[in-house]
């Protein structure tokens, strides 16, 4: 292993792209040169439900100004982010499932035309009856969505590991709570757009997209366009954002790649705010019957989990998100028994997917609330509960996931110590309160899904007559800083400066595949494969250093750019002449490094046991302080204390303004987030009525980096941007119950909701006071 | 539902009788200032003007000029210019504090008072795309002949958000309304109608050019509820401008936004006069401001969380503001 030199608490380092972006000089890809570009635009349906009778395109079509128009015909593929669930359509094909799904689109020479070709797009549609909630759709007499679907259930999911009954007969408290999480969305700050360029003298399409997994992209487009994957390339630009909104293929790629290939030229495709909302993949709402077994002293005995998920009307990456909320249940606290029954329901709503912390915030949610209600009723500290459950590392929990570092316990005394937790705690004044909870993520999936045998990860290193060491990866940077940990792997293993290195990420035709930017995959995955090439490339410099030097190879160091006999020794080569040497010996050196995870991370052998599985957990634990308005029932958030282990934190600046993010989105989803259909239609779909917090709602954050050096991870890092999440909002409703003695099974917390619930105590008050008077 | 702007053409008058003459030469014709409500509006399709006449550069409106009567605030004024006008921040605190709760630092810096004053009513039916509305079949606001929040009624529902109308209410302000028959100048609670549909009882051709506030002893306040302490439409906004004499209400004027298609003024109030604040007037309060509001479903929390807050809101200003005097 490379001593940790350049790296590690001393080294904070900016992004390698702030600058760029900061400057504007960034060019997301809306910016890109689309000189000559035709303008996209998409007609959506207008019915929730319903059968497609008549589609006629001809009047859009004889249109001056119009180029192409397409529609199902152009594309009879589904598509869709699992090899096994794509039942989706680019253009709904005989039918429509959503209020907002694509049915046609048009290129045309500017927005005008595009636009006025888009009213002249005709389209009957028989409607069938159209279910917004998960109990409608689930009723015994509804219509159902997909032919192959029968109940409108997506997936079903039933594990039991270990002795749930004798759990539960050997708690002293058993008790249960049914909670509900409202479906919120990315709001990513880009909006969607993309770009492609079809030649038709070479027969070559080029898209630049804002995808976090341009493979999938290039795969999807392959599929649904026909076309040989040797003739697709895939540029990722700038990208303002990701939290998993970008993760699936999205509808509108397919569809500017098809207006692309049947105008024979170049189409830029901006979707409305409105539009990102209707393509949504976010989290779904989510409803919840927890019960959980505790002995006298806080200790766990068995937990059982029911969640039902609206998935919305397509497949999309459902099964995952419903097995995600039953899988990580565990490998936060060691539970002696563990039921998860998880129903993914069809609903004829904007498919829900991948966000940031993806299937386990809701149901953590949900735990980390009863579990402090449980301790209160046994008279025990939020913390004492969560101590009395911790797991030891090593080891593998029920649902078999690897746990190889745990740095929960000391997450557990950081923050409660930086809050003053015990000596704070019950003695706040009235309208004040403290609350906590823990969470955990994974640190990548370690079965990727799209099975190809390939390596996880692979990471080229090149090097030339200029002594520049260019990193080239596919992994997406999405602002999360992958490029910039890559450039700190690769230099700190060679032992060379950060700016000698250069990173170029996602370009099919450049970088080698990956597998994107999704479940916090690259810094374990990619950073371990970067690490690898790099010291493939460094083995070729000090067999050269050796030669020159005349030394044995394992004698040969490399510290500070200089190639040294030994440690003390007085031989010694600057970097760029050991390069030169070595490339007058086999000319441009190009390296390949790889990460594979092993099987015996890729999780258990029952159905739907991959989903959950990694190399490392990332561990969080946070304090939340707020104060309540008992007037208006405003919350406000006064400050956060987190703790976050992410094994080691190989660049601690970016470690904090991902631990940052995660809490800030939590916060969202806990005070404000929450999307809000009529009959269907999004009334939510703007900056203003889905209300991510501003600066006047965010908190101070003290952030506190563990570092419990995961034995797999690179340099012994784990994830860093998720992790923290899921714990905001228990440990917000926690504090209002600390507040308020007012526990809600409602997410956000909003002021209507907090009101509702301080009227409904004093009217269940003042009728007890009533029968008291009476009795 | 990009929100296309369609081609416009602007017109920029140098004075106010130019404005008037260019409303009335362009029939499809809009005012504009700074823009932060009509050009969203535009964008998704609710109102579609073929000529906008600018009146950002016409010195008339853009000041703020004491006389014995009072102040005089120019309609063109910027809201955030109306925040930090030392004599609007000493005596009229109302009026600051609503103007600081305004949208965010950018809006602020644009919008203007006359805008403010004359924001369209809003509504989850109505503010929304043309896509949106087509698909929900329209609205009574436009082009539909439905209320989806009342769908038995006859009227429009669509609720009024302006922070700044009941702050100047709460002083009794008047407008300067300027028309092709010349100057006139109302109570400024007249310009408003219980009607979401036309709210604004002043004629299409007519300009407010300034915003009368007397001169005032009172001490005043602003406070709204909102999901988010900024950006945010007020739920229910309430202004407050209370004298005391001795231990007594010696004037109270309590003005409320966001609840109905209007701002207005809260009846009933003159009771309390002559009689110290207490814990029975404060309820008398809320229960005035219960019974008169008429929040509707038009917007996404619910209707019934508006009415207490407003409730709520008013109690509070007030006996802070008895708080503070008493001191």
């Amino acid at each position: 292993m490379t001593t940790v030199t350049v790296i590690g608490k001393a080294r904070r380092v900016p992004l390698i792209d702030g600058i760029d972006k900061v400057t504007g000089r960034a060019r997301y890809t809306a910016d890109l040169d689309h000189a000559g570009a035709l303008v996209g635009r998409i007609y959506r349906s207008q019915v929730s439900h319903g059968e497609i009778v008549r589609l006629d395109v001809s009047k859009a079509r004889a249109l001056d100004g119009v180029v192409a128009v397409v529609t199902s015909a152009d594309c009879p593929h589904t598509y869709g982010v699992l090899p096994v669930a794509m039942n989706e359509y680019p253009l709904a094909r005989e039918r429509v499932r959503y209020r907002g799904e694509p049915i046609a689109a048009v290129a045309a020479i500017d927005t005008e035309t595009a636009a006025r070709a888009i009213g002249l797009i005709e389209c009957e549609v028989r409607e069938l009856p159209a279910y917004y909630t998960s109990a409608q759709a689930r009723a015994p007499d509804a219509v159902q969505l997909h032919a192959n679907k029968p109940g409108n259930l997506e997936r079903e999911v039933h594990h039991e590991f270990g002795d749930v009954k004798a759990g539960f007969a050997a708690a002293n408290l058993v008790r249960e709570a049914q909670i509900s999480c409202a479906e919120v969305n990315h709001a990513q700050i880009e909006p969607h757009a993309c770009l492609a360029d079809y030649d038709p003298l070479t027969e070559r399409l080029t898209v630049q997209s804002v995808s976090q997994v341009g493979y999938y992209l290039h795969l999807m487009l392959a599929r649904c366009l026909e076309m040989d994957t040797s003739r697709i390339r895939i540029i990722k630009p700038f990208i303002g954002g990701g939290f998993g909104a970008r993760v699936e293929v999205l509808n509108f790629e397919i569809i500017t790649a098809l207006l692309a290939r049947t105008a024979t030229g170049k189409v830029l495709m901006k979707l409305s705010r409105e539009e990102n909302f209707l393509t949504h993949r976010a989290r779904p709402q989510t409803d919840i019957k927890l019960k959980l077994g505790m002995r006298r002293d806080g200790r766990l005995t068995a937990c059982e989990c029911e969640v039902v998920q609206r998935g919305g009307a397509y497949a999309g990456y459902g099964i995952v998100t419903i097995l995600y909320a039953g899988a990580l249940l565990q490998g936060l606290y060691d539970i002696p028994a563990v039921k998860y029954d998880g129903y993914r329901v069809y609903a004829n709503l904007p498919p829900c997917g991948a966000m940031r912390g993806h299937g386990g915030v809701d149901s953590r949610h949900a735990f980390e609330c009863l579990l402090d209600r449980m301790a209160r009723e046994l008279g025990l500290d939020p913390f004492a509960v969560r101590r009395a459950n911790l797991l030891e590392a090593p080891t593998r929990t029920l649902n078999d996931l690897m746990v190889n570092s745990y740095g929960l316990a000391e997450c557990l005394d950081r923050v409660e110590r930086a809050s003053r937790w015990r000596e704070r705690i019950g003695t706040l004044p009235a309208g004040k309160g403290l609350g906590m909870a823990c969470s955990h993520y994974v640190s990548g999936a370690a079965k990727p899904i799209h099975w190809t045998g390939e390596p996880h990860a692979a990471v080229d290193v090149r090097l030339d007559f200029d002594g520049g060491v260019t990193a080239l990866t596919g992994a997406a940077d999405i602002g999360q800083g992958s490029s910039t940990m890559v450039a700190i792997a690769v230099a700190e293993t060679l032992g060379i400066a950060l700016d000698r290195v250069r990173v170029i990420a996602g370009d099919s035709a450049i970088t080698p595949k990956d597998n994107g930017a999704y479940s916090s995959r690259i810094t374990f995955m990619v950073g371990n494969a970067a690490i690898d090439a790099a010291r493939n490339l460094k083995s070729i410099l000090i067999a050269e250093a050796a030669r020159k030097l005349e030394a044995r190879v394992e004698d040969i160091e490399c510290i500070a750019e200089t190639f040294r006999v030994g440690t003390g020794g007085q031989a010694s080569l600057p970097f760029i002449d050991v390069v030169k040497a070595a490339l007058a010996d086999r000319g441009p050196i190009t390296v390949s490094g790889t990460f594979t995870c092993p099987p015996e991370a890729q999780g258990g052998k029952h159905r739907g046991g991959a989903v959950g599985s990694t190399m490392g957990f990332s561990y969080a634990a946070q304090v939340v302080e707020v104060s309540i308005d008992d007037a208006t029932g405003s919350v406000k958030v006064d400050k956060v204390w987190v703790a976050l282990d992410c094994g080691h934190a190989i660049n601690p600046l970016a470690v904090e303004g991902q631990i940052e993010g995660s809490v800030w989105m939590g916060l969202g989803q806990a005070l404000s987030e929450e999307t809000h259909y009529v009959n269907g239609l999004p009334a939510h779909a703007s900056m203003l009525e889905y209300r991510v917090p501003t600066t006047a709602e965010s908190p101070p954050i003290n952030v506190e980096i563990v570092e419990s050096h995961d034995p797999n991870g690179p340099f012994g890092a784990k994830e860093a941007s998720e992790g923290a999440l899921a714990g905001f909002p228990p440990a917000l409703v926690n504090a209002v119950a600390n507040a308020l003695g007012i526990d809600l099974d409602e997410l956000p917390v909003t002021p209507d909701r907090i009101l509702q619930a301080l009227l409904e105590r004093r009217r269940a008050k003042r009728i007890a006071a009533l029968q008291e008077a009476a009795s | 539902m990009n929100g296309l702007l369609p081609d416009i053409r602007i017109v920029r008058p140098n004075d106010v009788a130019a404005a008037i003459a260019a409303r009335q030469q362009h029939p499809q014709s809009s005012f504009i200032a700074g823009g932060t409500d009509l050009l969203v509006n535009m964008r998704h399709g609710l109102i579609a003007p073929q000529s906008l006449i600018d009146i950002s550069r016409i010195d008339e409106l853009t000041t703020i000029e004491m006389d014995g009567a009072g102040l005089r605030v120019g309609s063109g004024v910027t809201v955030a210019a109306l925040a930090r006008h030392p004599v609007i921040v000493g005596d009229y605190r109302a009026v600051s504090q609503a103007a600081n709760a305004i949208a965010g630092p950018g809006h602020r810096a644009m919008g203007t008072v006359g805008g403010n004053l004359c924001l369209d009513t809003r509504c989850l039916f109505y503010n929304q795309s043309e896509w949106w509305r087509q698909a929900n079949g329209y609205c009574l606001k436009r082009h539909g002949e439905i209320c989806h929040v009342a769908p038995q009624g006859k009227r429009c529902h669509a609720a009024f958000t302006g922070d700044l109308a009941p702050a100047f209410l709460a002083f009794g302000a008047e407008a300067e309304i300027a028309g092709k028959q010349g100057r006139r100048r109302i109570p400024l609670g007249d310009i408003y109608v219980e009607d979401g549909l036309a709210h604004l009882a002043i004629a299409e051709d007519e300009l407010i050019v300034a915003v009368r506030l007397p001169p005032t002893a009172a001490a005043s306040a602003y406070a709204k509820v909102r999901l988010r302490g900024a950006i945010d439409y007020p739920l229910a906004g309430v202004a407050v401008a209370l004298g005391v004499r001795g231990d007594s209400v010696a004037s109270i004027r309590i003005a409320l936004t966001g609840t109905n298609s209007r701002p207005f003024v809260l009846g009933g109030t003159d009771a309390l006069i002559g009689h110290p604040i207490s814990e029975r007037s404060l309820q008398q309060i809320e229960q005035l401001v219960q019974k008169q509001v008429r929040p509707m479903r038009t917007t996404i929390a619910s209707a019934h969380y508006r009415r207490l807050a407003a409730a709520a809101l008013a109690r509070r200003v007030t006996a802070a503001l008895h708080a503070e005097q008493s001191d």
